[in-house]
């Protein structure tokens, strides 16, 4: 079967410690685009309520007049949720919170950059 | 706040906690056979009528395509506009089938209600009771038990 085009990204992300979940999600719809989950975590709920979150950052950003969303990061008692996005779509990465923060938001970044998103 | 109103009590705080928690902006709970057990966000009667027929008729083309397609009828469908989408979808209790149809603009999504949906179908089958008795999809008191239920929905009689 052929790899989606976001299957490196999500692989490169996974690669990660502490990375337990990532994935492509349809900003407008919150759907799951493509995703590397690990198993036990509800990935349509993570990518619903991230994406609908992300959205809404972005559009508070706008209003006060600061541009562009790049990073949303959420801190939760016991792991991050991070998301960028792009032309309606936003790469999520779930992580524990062990993990190495910087390089998974460089991952995300590059990502971003290298027009994994379009 | 979106006003909530059902014909039958059980019904009331799972659509109450489904249109609040999906920021739906009309909700409609109805029976297969297009009778309406409660709605939210309807200003007129004759609309939350339409939208029952509609939805039931638009049900049943859906299952029996369903049927056709897929050997089972389509669990829910989802149809997207230029700013308002619409989502149906079926929920079994012990009371029976019952159709949930909502109208959502952006400030939802087809995930955000998806999910919630599946929170709303475990809420009303858990509050349903007992059916009364065999179900009758279209029984011979259809037309006078609608406008009983649309009177309740509405304050008028």
């Amino acid at each position: 079967m052929k790899n989606s085009p976001f299957a490196d990204l999500l692989g490169a992300l996974v690669r990660q410690r502490g990375v337990t979940a990532a994935m492509v999600v349809s900003e407008a719809d919150g759907l799951i685009v493509d995703a590397q989950v690990s198993i036990g975590m509800r990935g349509e709920v993570v990518a619903a309520l991230s994406a609908s979150l992300y959205r809404r950052a972005r559009l508070a950003a706008q209003a006060a007049g600061y541009g562009e969303t790049t990073v949303l990061q959420l801190e939760a008692e016991q792991g991050r949720i991070c998301a960028v996005g792009k032309n309606d779509l936003v790469l999520v990465a779930v992580t524990e919170l062990g993990s190495n923060i910087g390089l998974v938001r460089m991952e995300m970044l590059k990502g971003l950059q290298g027009g994994a998103l379009g | 706040m979106t006003t909530v109103a059902v014909t039958e009590a059980w019904a009331e705080a799972p659509l109450r906690q489904f249109v609040e928690d999906a920021r739906v902006d009309l909700a409609l709970l109805l029976h297969a056979s297009g009778q309406v057990l409660g709605q939210a966000g309807f200003e007129r009667r004759m609309d939350v009528m339409t939208a029952c027929a509609l939805a039931a008729g638009i049900n049943a083309t859906a299952a029996e395509l369903g049927r056709m397609l897929d050997g089972k009828p389509f669990g829910a469908l989802h149809y997207a506009g230029k700013s308002k989408q619409t989502f149906l979808a079926l929920v079994d209790t012990r009371r029976g089938a019952f159709l949930l149809f909502c109208v959502f603009d952006e400030r939802a999504s087809l995930g955000i209600v998806q999910l919630y949906f599946g929170e709303f179908r475990h809420r009303l089958s858990a509050a349903a009771p007992d059916a009364e008795g065999p179900s009758t999809p279209l029984n011979e008191h259809f037309e006078g038990e609608l406008n009983r239920n649309l009177a309740a929905l509405f304050g008028r009689t």
